[in-house]
């Protein structure tokens, strides 16, 4: 009985406006932050498997002293339930037929690669494979190259020092190859076990133990945590995160899924505010009624805290409803563009936020004015009594805006982000209202027109609070989709729009001095010219202003960058994605002076003017700093933190020269040929990388677009909210028209006319706002000129007023549909 | 005078309102529920009619089925010789635009429009040329020349409905429905208010149709009926002439 009951009551509640209109907003605020939370819990995962995967783990430990690290660091790992893997790189001459081979060696365990696999052939003619494991003892894969600088085949023997081994495949690209520049030899990759039978590492040897790591998040930053007062400035320890080229992407698209559903909340949050209000207003003649018929207050108060329970339970199983298939959706395309399957995972940790949101809805926005129902006197049966002065709702905002704190404090968890976004967001909606407000009021100044168009304006008019809330809503959402839109080039921006289809996809690496115009030629004939040619030396940069520079460069962080051998160039011209922040270029005919990269000068606090010393085999440079330039790491072009000017101490050295350029697909077999006439040259294949970066950003952003059509949901369950408060004044204009003689046409053209100007301003003004956001953006970020955006200006405003004026014909068809016996039956 | 009877004598060829047999039932879930039985009337061109009845008897259904806002169940409807029950709710619209008017007891103006606009919808609505000259006209006639561009929050509840009784002729209705012309309106306010309704009725020639429980505003018109319980019934015949003039 109690049972069905409820289940009556929930039915009847349907049947209310208001109660719809809040569970929409409930069902799309839930599925909104379910949507994010499980979809980001996965991107995360992806992203980081696939990022981890050029490193072939989820972290690195390089120890670049010659010795391995204590075998109790890899237990404490294992402990921790963490996978470890373990490389040793050195170089060596190897030996094949009767010729000697400088290589860059790789010495694999079993575990290699703990995230990625590699990718290699049997044989030249037989096809590209994906493995997960390198070679077995006894055996080594090898560069394609060495078999002609060898002259040897597969099958044959290696001589690696002692040892022989055999060539049982081709090594075509190690997943942790990709970025890494120093691979300056053919690569041989071999066991682990088989490095001491070489006894090519003896004391004092140039080699690198590198450790892998992977498993949990947690359980790697507690491990790191553990080892980091254990670790010795020449030890390494790096994560997906730290300098990843699409690191930073990733970062902005995180913070546009979290603020974009932070608005969709927001939005719906107000919804549910609007409307529950309504709906108290609506309950007020029923409880009335109960009281005379001897219900008291809290019996009262029961009834409808249970009825919002009801609501509470129903908005969170359909807001879930619609998450998960939203996120399956989205998983599916990641799986797609990563052409990989990837897992669902159900993580029930991700729901909790949405319910947390359900709950924060219904209490802080619904609750309080339904609450307020136990205080209608009995005596409303008898006689009207005043309604709610609106100072009641005084409360009620301050409880909304500590709730909407709260719950965007919990999406962020960052207080000045919530700040700044709260701030913002009242300030844009503010202008944006008042904006609307003087179109209103212009419009209103001009006469004619026919009578739809005049009922039209009147109704804007009349409604105004209504219209005006619902223009800077709806305008905020048309900015966000066209910001999001103008910015896309800038979010992929960093990436396809520095990332052209043109963009080098491979590199030339170790380009002998005197093969260079060769070489050259070589691209230009084939149609695909190479980019800047540079020259690269490697160094150490070992003194600062004539003291050894490891005392005086006191910063942690700068240490990395010491250990490192530092690829140094010369060059006439600053490259055009460089940018000088400090000092000067070099003028025509200087030779002196270097210039630094400025992220690496802020380092080491490096300053213009300080002497650097660079050493070089033996040999010494020593030049003052003359500029500090910003450099586009992620340009995939050949980038330099030193660069000297050409004629200076640098052109000395031993020097081997590199480039970029691109190479379309279909292109791939000039590769080969080149392969076999330069074989000492390293090709370096970046296009998978490209491709793959371009995908998770194209997928992210689709993401976000998901996100924006919740955010529009919202708007739109915003404004059905509004509409039900004017529902009940325009059902009466709507009969009186109807009275006075106006058709059901009219009716219908003006309400679909009003809600068409309506949207027709909203557009206009959330496109002017999201063109000064951009605006903003670009002038700040990048100093370009200010452009209009025809394209998107153009139809946003169209498209909006038409979505509105179906919505408004859809959201009031109670008022079309009116009859025109309302008035006489007096119902106010 | 003449003129009047002109009217009157025209109208007994074919009346402004005849009503047949009409019959309303509004279904509930379980059964019907019967508002007017049987109900057939006359009305002539000029003439003025109070309809009087306690509240819940049926007379504002019947006057809304007069007026063409709804359709009978049962029964017809003859407005100045068009059957309201065949037409189509936009025809009925059409018809109201042209030949009819309505004052409303609680006056029913649009907030937003000014005096001067509010009469000028009608005349709109019915595509009537330069509908401002016309609305001026009107709204001096019932003493608000002053006040034209008030809008209806300015005036007092007199004033609206003077405003309203402005719109209600302003498209020279063939005939004008009155519900509780005065029932919010104080008894000075509503007296006055009573004059200008039936001084303009004059005037204009205008059939009245006008329901209310006030009987001393009944009492001025021609005829009055009685419903009650869904039947209308006509207790003696008067003759046309208002007692008041």
């Amino acid at each position: 009985m109690a049972a069905s009951d409820k289940l009556m009551s929930i039915r009847r509640d349907w049947r209310e406006r208001d109660v719809r209109v809040v569970l929409a907003a409930l069902m799309i605020a839930v599925a909104t932050v379910a949507t994010i939370a499980l979809f980001a819990s996965q991107l995360q995962r992806t992203l980081v498997t696939s990022a981890s995967s050029f490193l072939a783990a989820d972290r690195q430990l390089e120890a670049e002293n010659g010795r391995p690290v204590p075998e109790a660091w890899l237990s404490e790992a294992r402990s921790r339930q963490l996978e470890t893997g373990q490389m040793v790189e050195f170089s060596t001459m190897v030996s094949g037929a009767d010729s000697f081979q400088l290589v860059a060696l790789k010495a694999v365990s079993n575990e290699y690669p703990l995230r990625g696999q590699i990718e290699y052939q049997r044989d030249e003619d037989q096809p590209r494979e994906l493995v997960s494991q390198g070679p077995a003892p006894g055996e080594v894969w090898i560069n394609p190259r060495l078999l002609r600088l060898l002259d040897i085949e597969v099958g044959d023997t290696l001589e690696v020092g002692n040892l022989e081994l055999t060539v049982s495949g081709l090594l075509v690209r190690e997943p942790d190859g990709g970025f890494r520049l120093s691979a300056l030899a053919p690569r041989v990759m071999m066991h682990v076990d088989d490095v001491p039978a070489t006894g090519v590492i003896q004391e004092g040897s140039r080699v690198e133990y590198i450790y892998l790591f992977a498993g949990e998040e947690a359980a790697l930053e507690s491990y790191h945590q553990w080892l980091q007062p254990q670790l010795e400035p020449s030890h390494e320890w790096e994560g997906v995160r730290d300098g990843e080229t699409f690191s930073r992407s990733l970062q902005r698209a995180e913070s546009f899924l979290l603020l974009g559903g932070s608005l969709a909340v927001m939005l719906a949050a107000v919804a549910v505010a609007v409307a529950s209000r309504q709906y108290a207003l609506s309950q007020r003649d029923t409880v009335a009624l109960l009281k005379t018929l001897g219900v008291r207050s809290r019996g009262i108060g029961t009834l409808y805290l249970k009825r919002l329970g009801l609501w509470g339970v129903a908005g969170a199983v359909g807001g879930l409803v619609i998450a998960l298939p939203l996120y399956w959706l989205l998983s599916k395309l990641l799986s797609d563009v990563l052409e990989r399957s990837v897992d669902y995972q159900l993580d029930p940790a991700a729901l909790v936020p949405a319910l947390l949101t359900a709950l924060v809805a219904l209490f802080a926005f619904a609750y309080p004015p339904i609450r307020r129902l136990r205080n209608v006197p009995a005596m409303r049966v008898l006689r009207s009594q005043p309604g709610e002065s609106g100072r009641e709702a005084v409360p009620d905002l301050v409880i909304a805006v500590l709730a909407v704190f709260g719950l965007v404090w919990m999406y962020a968890g960052e207080v000045s982000l919530v700040l700044a976004l709260l701030g913002g967001l009242g300030l844009l909606l503010g202008t944006l209202a008042l904006l609307g407000w003087i179109m209103v009021l212009s419009l209103r100044r001009i006469r004619g027109g026919g009578n739809a168009w005049r009922l039209a304006l009147v109704g804007l008019y009349r409604h105004r609070r209504a219209s005006l809330s619902q223009m800077a809503v709806f305008a905020m959402t048309l900015m966000l989709a066209a910001t999001l839109i103008l910015v896309r080039t800038s979010l992929l921006a960093d990436w396809q729009a520095q990332l052209p289809d043109d963009t080098p996809n491979h590199f030339l690496i170790n380009i002998a001095p005197d093969t260079v115009e060769e070489i050259d030629d070589f691209w230009q004939q084939r149609g695909q010219p190479l980019d800047t040619l540079y020259p690269m030396v490697r160094g150490r940069f070992t003194e600062l202003n004539g003291g050894p520079v490891r005392e005086a460069v006191t910063k942690d962080e700068g240490v990395g960058a010491l250990n490192r051998e530092l690829n140094l160039t010369w060059m006439e011209s600053l490259p055009d994605d460089n940018e000088i922040v400090e000092g000067e270029w070099f003028a025509p005919g200087d030779t002196a002076g270097v210039s630094v990269e400025a992220e690496l000068a802020g380092k080491l606090g490096l300053r213009l003017g300080d002497q650097l010393t660079f050493t070089i085999g033996s040999e010494k440079v020593t030049e003052p700093i003359t500029s500090i330039r910003t450099v586009q790491w992620d340009s995939m072009k050949p980038n330099f933190y030193m660069a000297f000017p050409p004629g200076g101490g640098l052109e000395e050295m031993p020097a081997t020269w590199i480039t970029s350029f691109f190479l379309p697909g279909d292109n791939k077999s000039a590769l080969n040929e080149f392969s076999r006439r330069y074989p000492t040259v390293s090709v370096l294949e970046i296009d998978h990388i490209i491709q793959r970066i371009q995908n998770i950003v194209k997928q992210v952003t689709q993401a976000i677009e998901a996100i924006l059509a919740l955010i529009l949901a919202a708007a739109l369950v915003v404004m059905a909210a509004v509409v039900s408060a004017t529902l009940r004044d325009r059902q009466r204009e709507g009969a009186l028209l109807r009275t006075l003689g106006g058709r059901q046409s009219l009716l219908v053209r003006s309400t679909m006319l009003e809600f068409a100007l309506l949207g027709l301003f909203a557009g206009i003004l959330g496109v002017a706002a999201a063109e000064a956001a951009v605006w903003a953006l670009q002038f700040r970020m990048f100093e370009g000129q200010f452009q209009w955006h025809w394209t998107v200006v153009l139809p946003i405003p169209v498209f909006s007023a038409v979505v509105l004026a179906l919505f408004g014909r859809w959201q009031l068809r109670p008022v079309l549909s009116v009859s025109p016996m309302l008035l006489l039956r007096r119902l106010e | 005078m003449s003129n009047q009877t002109d009217v009157q004598n025209k109208g007994r060829q074919q009346p402004m309102l005849k009503v047949s047999n009409l019959t309303h039932t509004v279904s509930l879930e379980t059964d019907t529920l019967t508002i007017l039985q049987g109900v057939s009337l006359e009305i002539n061109r000029g003439e003025s009619v109070a309809i009087v009845g306690r509240s819940g008897s049926g007379k504002t259904t019947l006057l809304g089925l007069l007026a063409g806002l709804d359709t009978p169940t049962e029964g017809t409807v003859e407005l100045d010789g068009a059957v309201i029950s065949t037409l189509s709710e936009d025809e009925r619209a059409k018809l109201r635009a042209q030949r009819v008017g309505f004052v409303f007891q609680s006056f029913q103006l649009l907030p937003a429009l000014t005096a001067l606009e509010n009469v000028m919808l009608p005349l709109e609505l019915g595509g009537v040329e330069s509908p401002a000259r016309r609305a001026r006209e009107l709204l001096e006639r019932v003493g608000l020349g002053e006040r034209l561009n008030h809008t209806p929050r300015q005036l007092s509840g007199g004033e609206q409905q003077r405003v309203a009784i402005a719109r209600a002729f302003a498209s020279d209705p063939a005939v004008l429905f009155a519900d509780e012309p005065t029932g919010n309106l104080d008894n000075r306010t509503g007296q006055s208010v009573s004059d200008l309704l039936m001084a303009l009725n004059r005037e204009q020639g205008t059939t009245l149709v006008m329901v209310t429980h006030d009987e001393h505003l009944a009492a001025r018109c021609a005829r009055q009926f009685n419903i009650e319980a869904g039947v209308l019934t006509e207790p003696e015949i008067r003759n046309a002439v208002e007692p008041m003039s």
